[in-house]
């Protein structure tokens, strides 16, 4: 095992830590992460297998595989945050709209009741 | 006598039931001035201030126009939003929107209610570009404004000679059915959509447009037009 390694896998434990413990605990998280993590440090250990997935898809190079993997996985990631971005912008528009047309509706009544 | 004139001429229209919906964000330096214009009509003015820096609630006379205040900056679009929703509460006849920077021509108003009725259109959308109506607008912009038609055409599936005009006159039944989902600039596009969505009938009427140093400080610029064509572009993936 070389430097790079340990560094790697030291990462993808203190991640998975910080999310279990931070973040979410639903069981099917759970199982998900951990099979992700389980397949990082394996192939973390063995990079030579990820060449043979590569060669078996017609790329050269696991590393190259896994930088086409990352772009579309990248390219879906921002688009969620963009939905995301836009489900929450259009909720803070809801509140700011109902908050300022009660305001304005308050206001206007008592208006009226000086009128009076 | 004078007043039975009046009354036949504005085809029967009770001025103060006709709601201006005007949206603002730091218009402080305009906005007073437009809203005397449209009081001075005998128009009930809703004031959207948009999260402006400093309250605009000064340069709006409370007793005789609405004044909303978006505790944050939301956009154009959601300004309209709010304002038409409020007027829709206040029991509006008709339902305007007016650019708080100046630029429209607030006799315009008159003109397009008429064209409104006696069309028995859904709304009237106010054109520079057509005889009738006065612009002194830099090429630069007009050669911007005619792609933006044909970028709304693809969009929205309407052809119309003014991409995007501020001043717009609907009914409330109009009103009800067109709901902005864009808080920025799109929202633009997005009447047009839902104008053929909702089989709205529509027409142009020529409206006045004046520029002056400080609304083309204001206004759009070439960079903000990207801006839009990518919230149309979001608008359309997201729905």
């Amino acid at each position: 095992m070389n430097g790079i390694q340990i560094l790697l896998i030291a990462a993808v434990v203190v991640i998975m830590f910080f999310y279990i413990v931070r973040l979410r605990s639903a069981i099917f998280d759970l199982i998900i992460l951990t099979i992700f993590s389980g397949m990082a440090i394996f192939f973390i250990l063995f990079p030579e297998y990820t060449n043979d997935i590569a060669r078996k898809m017609g790329v050269g190079r696991g590393a190259d595989l896994l930088f086409y993997i990352c772009i579309f996985f990248f390219i879906f990631i921002i688009l969620k945050m963009f939905a995301r971005i836009r489900r929450l912008e259009s909720t803070l528009t809801e509140l700011v709209r109902q908050q300022a047309i009660k305001e304005a509706q308050s206001q206007s009544a008592e208006y009226k009741e000086e009128g009076k | 006598m004078g007043s039975t004139f009046i009354l036949f001429m504005s085809n029967l229209i009770n001025t103060k039931s006709v709601f201006i919906v005007v949206p603002a964000y730091n218009e402080s330096r305009t906005l007073q001035l437009v809203i005397q214009q449209l009081l001075a009509h005998g128009y009930t003015p809703v004031v959207v201030d948009d999260g402006s820096a400093k309250n605009l609630k000064s340069f709006v006379p409370t007793a005789s126009a609405f004044f909303i205040r978006h505790k944050v900056n939301l956009g154009q679009g959601a300004a309209l939003q709010t304002g038409i929703s409020f007027a829709l509460e206040k029991n509006a006849a008709y339902i305007v929107t007016f650019d708080a920077d100046g630029q429209h021509d607030a006799t315009n108003i008159n003109e397009l209610l008429q064209i409104l009725i006696e069309t028995k259109a859904d709304i009237v959308l106010g054109s520079r570009f057509m005889t009738g109506s006065v612009h002194n607008m830099p090429g630069k912009r007009k050669r911007l404004l005619k792609l933006a038609r044909y970028i709304n055409y693809f969009f929205s599936g309407l052809l119309l000679t003014d991409a995007h005009n501020g001043l717009r006159v609907m009914t409330i039944a109009a009103a009800k059915k067109i709901q902005l989902r864009e808080n920025r600039m799109a929202h633009a596009t997005e009447i047009l959509s839902q104008i053929k969505k909702n089989k709205l009938k529509y027409i142009e009427a020529p409206a006045n447009v004046l520029y002056t140093d400080y609304s083309r400080q204001k206004g759009q610029t070439i960079w903000s037009s990207f801006r839009i064509f990518f919230d149309i572009l979001l608008n359309k993936v997201f729905k």
